[in-house]
């Protein structure tokens, strides 16, 4: 079972079907930067490739804007800006077009927008560890677990902090 | 009748709803009978269905549930314990219960069958056994009662008396009832032979079943609201695919794809209005909650009201009614509480002891209107004065320096409560605050009106639905905005030249000259964060001006493009960008972009804190309406001479180098866009220091009579948007039109015009004035500042001017002098302008006097009501040179017409 370790996005779907459910977890995983970050399937509702985002003035600093997903207007939230990776631990050319991870509650998801999407892996629970102290860059408030791949580090983001708004309890209301 | 309908459609499905409960309750409460809860619910169920049919006149099903409710209310009471007969009996009652149901829906009328009669009977009878047996639980109670009553009885007769006309009803009604039996036997006999063949009743035993199975059909479900909002967003989802398919059969142009096309978007159009139509509701769902409780808070402040609802059918958005719900109740509870008078005093002020409170909806410009008004007491201006000074709200000068309106509407702020006493009803400090949040979270407004002894009237206006409102797109910084119609009054573009001449910058804030009004601007670039580089780019494309009303205050909206305006479906933002204040929500374009919804509110209030920072402007905004609000220009001279003047006499400000000014016959000027203009140092005219020597100095230019002159002054201050209110007393001398305190300082308020006159007693001569012979205005103004402004340029002008300070004082006057023209305010305390002019028009022996109306704001609404009330002309106070000129037209006309 050490195969599955192996962060190649096509075996990974091979693998899928193999593995039993039991003792493994899949996650949705999408890379920023240097970085490569999963989610937990529960929490990803649909993944979409490109959506036009509308920027929204005087929104928090994290949020691009809202897209359109028929119908639904979701908040758009840069992964990267989110967790605080500097602007040196990813370079994003403007231009490109980063993609969205539709995650959250049915109630009203959001988009976590990534700039490029994985694949969905299984993982055996035993690999799955607490995340270590610190990871360069990025707000471990965020990170809910670490799995340490034979090339890299994935990190399992933790959606629940990921949505929630911060500014809610001063300002809404 | 419609409504009646739909009210006896509600109350056929929660009856059904609920009955189907009871037969699982009562079997509950015969495994459990002491169970309360369940009684109570039991009891409640069954009392619901006797009011409702009693409001129907269904007199067999109010005879049926009648007495089934005095049997539970013994059970209630714990006088009797639940055995089987009584279960037995309430069940039989609930199925006699179902089968008029059943009847009802399929007829409309309830079934006549001696059957039902037979069944009262036995259960009345029931009902009385068990009564008996009650009574003798009750009968040691009831003494002890009966002898407290009597202890009591001098003191307390009222209650007794109430208890007794208690009592009399119900005889009454017992009465009543009895003699319908009778009737509707009688009439039942002659029938029953031809109806009973075609309504047999399934047996015959009247104990043991009802006359038809209790088959409901089902005509009405209840559905999640959340479903139907769903259905609300695919239905708009759906119409956005529409108007792409729509696209491209016009493209492809194939005329079977076109029809087929068409088909759909009728259907899919016809498909979101039904569902548009689910979230619709009457208001009467709301209002019809209220008869009661009117009735119990009349009674707990003993007080008689009668409650009158007008519009109940009036529909709104469902979301809406239950948010309006909360807001409307406490008004009632205001009205009640503070508003009718005791009985007592009710007759002493000469009215019906019975109060009336009147509760209206309908339907006005795609908004809805709700009004709450009461004959009451008014409210005090004065009395809410003193209590904002009690609480602390505001210092004593404060208190004084607010016009009645500005009073009126210290009720809706936090912490204010004017009930003397505070009972359990209304008058705990929170309140009518909250009741103004609420409402403007809807996106609605309300305004209250009050006469002293004469009542109350509460305004609130809503829009009729969130889901989808017509709203006007516009483009900022390359997005486009949706501003809802509601708040939209006007849009403005003026080309580069027009920039220049009226669009005014004061400190940091600009204003706008809209015909002769002062209108604070502000640019959506800016509230949106956006850099501010385009002074250049307004010089080549002028200026896009959306004129926003935000709750009584208008104010410009400086945007870069306007386009279409378009029904958009409101879709409410995430919560990581709800606290947004500039923004209201969302909505999808025609091309499935998103665009943001402003909150015009919201832009105000972030427009005046962004504006904090940079001290010294100040806009006062949200004085809604308020007749004698006005901008002021404040200016300084030396280090200690405060001045103001209203913004609205100003035709620019500019600066000038010492150099520039030169001396001209003794008179100081300065060249200024090609011509000379005398400038004027305020010293040489008032007792002030000099202005000190400096390298620039500020202009304060007029333009008057066609001509420019100016003032010169060290700095120029601030703007300031507030209600004059000026003491006369302390300062009053040539030139000066008295004082105030403004941001801590004594403010000189200048007289523009009689400091020009000083400097140059030509100045206002115009030629075609001069000839006419000195008539006499009669100036009818409340407030100080205006009449000595308006008397100040009529007295230059060569007019005599009578002054008055209140509509009736001024009838005195005309009644016992020589008026040639009539110049009125409108908002004045004891007789208003209208109200003076038509009894000038109407009584007095002068009907063809000219009448002016001046105003400080000018609106269509008041424009139209002076032309009804029979008014002249209709001008803006500070346009002296309007109002000059309507004077001379009018004088003109009337001499004619008197020569002819």
């Amino acid at each position: 079972m050490v195969q599955e370790n192996n962060n190649l996005p096509v075996e990974g779907e091979k693998n899928l079907v193999e593995m039993s459910i039991s003792d493994t977890s899949q996650f949705v995983t999408f890379h920023y930067g240097k970085h490569f970050f999963g989610l937990p399937i529960d929490d990803v509702i649909e993944i979409n490739k490109a959506l036009d985002i509308t920027p929204v003035p005087m929104a928090p600093e994290y949020v691009s804007g809202v897209v359109n997903l028929r119908g639904q207007i979701l908040t758009a939230i840069d992964l990267a800006k989110r967790i605080g990776l500097s602007a040196k631990d990813f370079k994003v050319s403007e231009k490109k077009e980063l993609h969205n991870v539709i995650m959250g509650n049915r109630e009203e998801p959001v988009s976590l927008l990534v700039e490029e999407i994985g694949d969905v892996m299984s993982i055996p629970k035993d690999k799955i560890s607490p995340p270590p102290d610190m990871i360069e860059g990025i707000n471990l408030k965020y990170v809910d677990q670490v799995c340490k791949l034979e090339s890299r580090l994935l990190i399992i983001l933790d959606s629940k902090s990921l949505e929630q708004a911060e500014n809610n309890k001063n300002q809404g209301n | 009748m419609g409504m009646e309908d739909d009210i006896l459609k509600d109350f056929l499905a929660e009856s059904k709803e609920n009955l189907e409960l009871l037969d699982q309750q009562f079997v509950e409460l015969e495994e459990d009978p002491e169970n309360e809860e369940l009684i109570k619910s039991i009891f409640r169920t069954i009392h619901t269905i006797k009011g409702t049919s009693g409001f129907f006149g269904f007199t067999t099903l109010e005879g049926i549930a009648h007495f089934a409710e005095d049997i539970l209310s013994k059970l209630r009471d714990g006088l009797v314990k639940v055995n089987e007969d009584i279960t037995t009996v309430l069940l039989q009652s609930v199925d006699y219960i179902k089968a008029i149901l059943a009847e009802l829906e399929a007829t409309g009328k309830e079934p006549v069958d001696t059957e039902y009669l037979d069944f009262i009977v036995d259960l009345r009878n029931f009902a009385e056994k068990i009564a008996k047996e009650a009574g003798v639980k009750d009968e040691q109670k009831e003494k002890g009662e009966t002898e407290k009553e009597e202890a009591s009885e001098q003191k307390e007769a009222k209650e007794i008396d109430k208890k007794e006309e208690e009592n009399g009803e119900d005889k009454k009604e017992e009465e009543r009832l009895k003699k319908e039996q009778d009737e509707t036997k009688q009439t039942e006999s002659k029938d029953s032979i031809k109806k009973k063949d075609d309504k047999k009743p399934s047996s015959k035993p009247v104990r043991k079943a009802p006359p038809t199975t209790a088959h409901l059909t089902e005509s009405h479900v209840r559905i999640d609201v959340h479903l139907l909002d769903q259905l609300m967003t695919l239905a708009g989802e759906l119409v956005l695919s529409r108007n792409r398919l729509t696209q491209l059969a016009n493209q492809l142009n194939d005329p079977e794809f076109l029809t087929a096309n068409q088909r759909m978007s009728l259907v899919v159009t016809e498909l979101q209005e039904r569902i548009m139509k689910t979230r619709m509701q009457p208001i009467g769902n709301v209002f019809n909650k209220f008869p009661r409780i009117v009735r119990d808070l009349a009674k707990a402040a003993e007080k008689k009201v009668q409650l009158r609802i007008e519009g109940a059918e009036t529909e709104l958005d469902r979301s809406i009614i239950e948010s309006i719900k909360d807001p409307l109740t406490h008004m009632v509870r205001n009205s009640i509480d503070h508003g009718i008078e005791s009985p007592d005093i009710r007759v002493q002020k000469q009215k019906p002891p019975v109060g009336t409170l009147v509760m209206k909806a309908y339907h006005e410009g795609g908004q809805v209107i709700i009004e709450i008004v009461d004959d009451g007491a008014g409210i005090d201006p004065n009395k809410i004065r003193q209590k904002a000074v009690e609480k602390g709200l505001l210092t004593e000068e404060q208190a004084e320096a607010l016009s009645e309106r500005e009073a009126l509407m210290l009720i809706f702020q936090p912490g204010f409560s004017t009930a003397e006493k505070v009972t359990n009803i209304s008058g705990r400090g929170v309140g009518m605050d909250v009741v103004k949040t609420n409402i403007e979270k809807l996106g609605g407004t309300i305004e209250l009106n009050s006469e002293k002894d004469v009542g109350t009237t509460i305004k609130i206006k809503i829009p009729l639905t969130l889901a989808i409102i017509p709203a006007l797109i516009i483009t900022s910084g390359g997005q486009r905005y949706a501003i809802p119609q509601v708040n939209l009054v006007e849009l403005v573009h003026l080309n580069p030249k027009l920039v220049e001449r009226d669009v005014q910058k004061i400190g940091n804030s600009e204003f706008y000259r809209l015909r002769g009004e002062i209108l604070p601007l502000v640019r959506l670039r800016k509230v949106l964060g956006f850099q501010e580089d385009e002074e250049e780019k307004n010089s080549s494309e002028g200026m896009n001006i959306v004129v926003l009303n935000a709750g009584g205050h208008l104010f410009g909206l400086v945007v870069d493009s306007i386009s279409d305006s378009e029904e958009i479906v409101v879709k409410p933002l995430g919560s990581h960008l709800k606290h947004i204040p500039i923004f209201a929500g969302t909505t999808l374009m025609g091309d499935g972009k998103v665009a943001l919804i402003l909150d015009v509110v919201g832009i105000t209030s972030s427009a005046t804190a962004g504006e904090e920072g940079m001290k010294e402007t100040t806009i006062v905004t949200g004085k809604d309406g308020e007749e004698d609000h006005q901008f002021l220009l404040l200016c300084t001279i030396g280090p200690n001479e405060y001045f103001a003047l209203p913004l609205a006499l100003v035709n620019r400000l500019d600066k000038i180098k010492a150099s520039d000014i030169e001396y001209v016959g003794g008179k100081e000027v300065v060249q200024y866009r090609g011509h000379s203009m005398p400038i004027i140092r305020l010293e040489n005219y008032l007792p002030i220091s000099p202005l000190p020597e400096q390298d620039e100095y500020h202009l304060i230019v007029f333009h008057m009579n066609e001509k420019d002159i100016a003032f010169m002054v060290s700095e120029i201050d601030d703007s300031l948007d507030l209600a004059i209110d000026v003491e006369e007393g302390t300062f009053k001398q040539e030139g000066i039109l008295g004082s105030a305190i403004i941001k801590e300082r004594t403010t000189l308020f200048l007289d523009v015009y009689q400091i020009i006159s000083m400097h140059d007693p030509d100045f206002f001569i115009q030629d075609d004035v001069t000839g006419i012979e000195t008539a006499r205005i009669l100036l009818a103004e409340d407030s100080t500042f205006y009449r000595n402004l308006l008397s100040s340029y009529l007295t230059g002008a060569g007019y005599e001017v009578l002054e008055a300070e209140d509509g009736a004082k001024a009838w005195e006057l005309f009644q016992t002098e020589h008026i040639d023209l009539v110049i009125t305010d409108i908002e004045m305390p004891k007789m208003n302008g209208f109200d003076l002019t038509r009894k000038i028009r109407n009584e007095s022996n002068n009907k063809d006097v000219p009448i002016i109306a001046v105003t400080s704001l000018s609106g269509e609404e008041n424009r139209q009501k002076g032309l009804e009330a029979g008014v002249d002309d209709y001008q803006a106070k500070l346009d002296r040179d309007q109002v000059l000129s309507s004077v001379a037209t009018l004088l003109k006309e009337k001499s004619l017409a008197n020569a002819a």
